[in-house]
């Protein structure tokens, strides 16, 4: 796997995924729906699927010395990584925030420990709504971001209505750290279950869906 | 003589095509010629093969397993090269290769770099900069360095200058006398009668023939005439309209029946007349 991991970096890493990482830093923007952060990474996601079309990479990645399960795995690693990159840097940008810019955020969740938790529950849920999909047939990775970018339309939309109107988010969760720190802790823990779990689903479904497939 | 891949009743559905039953062996260090007009079946088959395509029938058993139960290790022993396929065409090549090299136990070093002096390959291009023939030299120097005993080639030589063709035709002689194993479809048959021990010949989805080269061609002739005659219709196969008059082709075991003078038929004569005959079928 870490051959494949490599190649995957080496090989199919679009620069615009990495740029996206960046976008992290949006959560010291006042006033703004932290959440789309999220959606801006599966858009450099899409553009490494885009390109992998564009240069046959299922198909030379399948002629290597690897199962065509590995394929998958390989693709659900790289991703993996650059989500928890991104959850690291949005980490390190909420902790600077509530030193620089304490103020509570009026569109969506606050820069705080739930915010993260969100990341988390979004990729989780992405992976089953995307991947699925876009292993099904690869060569339609348009169909597949359109329907990860509904979905994502969905996450942000309900994150800022949730905020103003379910009392555990509005009263508990979107609040500044470090209060309500054992409820945020939780939602954290929840959130990051959901996510190996979401992930776990989702690479299980499309490395069936591999296998069935005809890549031309 | 060992079995290195084993096809048996191969099937492959569809809705405007179907793969019907393909069956065929390969015999270790021989090269065997895979011919049939566009849209046969060639490179379903190929495909299938690798696992690229899902069969919907059949078994395929390379050194006696399948790709399902060792599909790392029989790829390790294998070298696919499909053309018109261009992998990461803004990336290096040697960048490309560093990646390939690090997935084969048997990668070799010196084969790589005796292929890239060969076929005059630089290292520091993209594969968008190379012209459609250098692209499948380059495939051709992957497949071709890292130890594969099964070179699975889909039409190789398709885009290359005659003396590029010339060579690569030569490394197959010589990757054969070293024991390789090698398919390789084509529609340039004369590639053929110069390397290919065997024949298949797939036509409208099914395996017409399976023989070696000379019984194939052997088992055909090529006669010339200018007034047909109903009373041998039966016998010509595919009759064709050419400069003087018209040609067909006669099995070889009827040819004494015909009035008219029948010669040796090649490869290139035996396909276009059954082509022929299949589509006035």
């Amino acid at each position: 796997m870490r051959k494949l991991l490599k190649k995957e970096l080496t090989l199919c890493l679009h620069p615009a995924a990495v740029m996206m990482l960046f976008l992290s830093a949006l959560v010291l923007a006042p006033n703004y729906p932290y959440a789309v952060s999220f959606f801006y990474l599966t858009l450099g996601l899409f553009f490494i699927c885009l390109e992998g079309r564009e240069n046959h990479d299922v198909i030379y990645t399948l002629t290597l010395p690897v199962a065509k399960r590995d394929a998958v795995t390989a693709r659900f690693a790289l991703t993996v990584l650059l989500e928890l990159v991104l959850l690291a840097l949005v980490y390190g940008f909420i902790q600077l925030r509530r030193r620089i810019l304490p103020d509570p955020n009026a569109a969506g969740m606050d820069a705080n420990l739930a915010l993260l938790g969100e990341g988390f529950l979004f990729f989780g849920l992405y992976h089953l709504v995307f991947f699925p999909s876009y292993y099904r047939d690869v060569n339609k990775v348009g169909v597949s971001f359109v329907k990860g970018c509904v979905f994502s339309a969905v996450f942000v939309a309900a994150d800022i209505v949730l905020c103003y109107t379910l009392p555990l988010m509005r009263d508990v969760l979107d609040t500044p750290d470090p209060q309500n720190l054992g409820a945020k802790l939780g939602f954290l823990a929840v959130s990051v279950a959901v996510y190996a779990a979401g992930t776990l689903l989702a690479l299980r479904i499309s490395q069936r869906r591999l296998e069935a497939q005809d890549i031309r | 003589m060992k079995t290195v891949l084993e096809v048996r009743n191969l099937e492959k559905i569809y809705p405007a095509f179907r793969l019907d039953r393909v069956s065929f062996s390969l015999e270790e260090g021989k090269i065997t010629g895979f011919i049939g007009r566009n849209g046969a079946g060639k490179t379903t088959t190929l495909h299938s093969l690798l696992g690229l395509l899902h069969p919907d029938g059949g078994e395929i058993r390379f050194w006696g397993a399948s790709l399902s139960e060792k599909e790392r290790e029989i790829k390790q022993r294998i070298g696919f090269v499909s053309a018109g396929m261009e992998f990461y065409k803004r990336k290096k090549l040697k960048t490309i290769s560093a990646v390939t090299r690090s997935f084969y136990e048997h990668w070799d070093e010196e084969a790589y770099r005796r292929c890239l002096a060969a076929f005059a390959l630089d290292e520091e291009k993209t594969p968008e900069k190379l012209s459609n023939g250098m692209k499948i030299k380059y495939l051709l120097t992957l497949a071709l360095s890292h130890g594969a005993q099964l070179l699975i080639l889909d039409e190789p030589t398709s885009g290359l200058d005659p003396v590029s063709r010339e060579e690569l035709l030569e490394i197959f002689l010589d990757l054969r006398d070293q024991g390789k194993t090698i398919l390789f479809s084509t529609h340039i048959t004369s590639d053929l009668d110069k390397t290919a021990d065997n024949i298949l010949y797939i036509a409208g989805g099914k395996l017409r023939a399976e023989a070696s080269l000379e019984d194939f061609v052997a088992s055909y002739r090529l006669t010339e005439y200018t007034e047909a005659d109903p009373a041998f219709d039966a016998l010509l196969i595919g009759p064709r309209r050419s400069k003087n008059g018209k040609t067909a082709l006669v099995r070889a075991a009827d040819a004494a029946k015909l009035p008219w003078e029948t010669r040796t038929a090649n490869l290139e004569e035996i396909m276009v007349h059954m082509e022929k005959e299949a589509a006035e079928e």
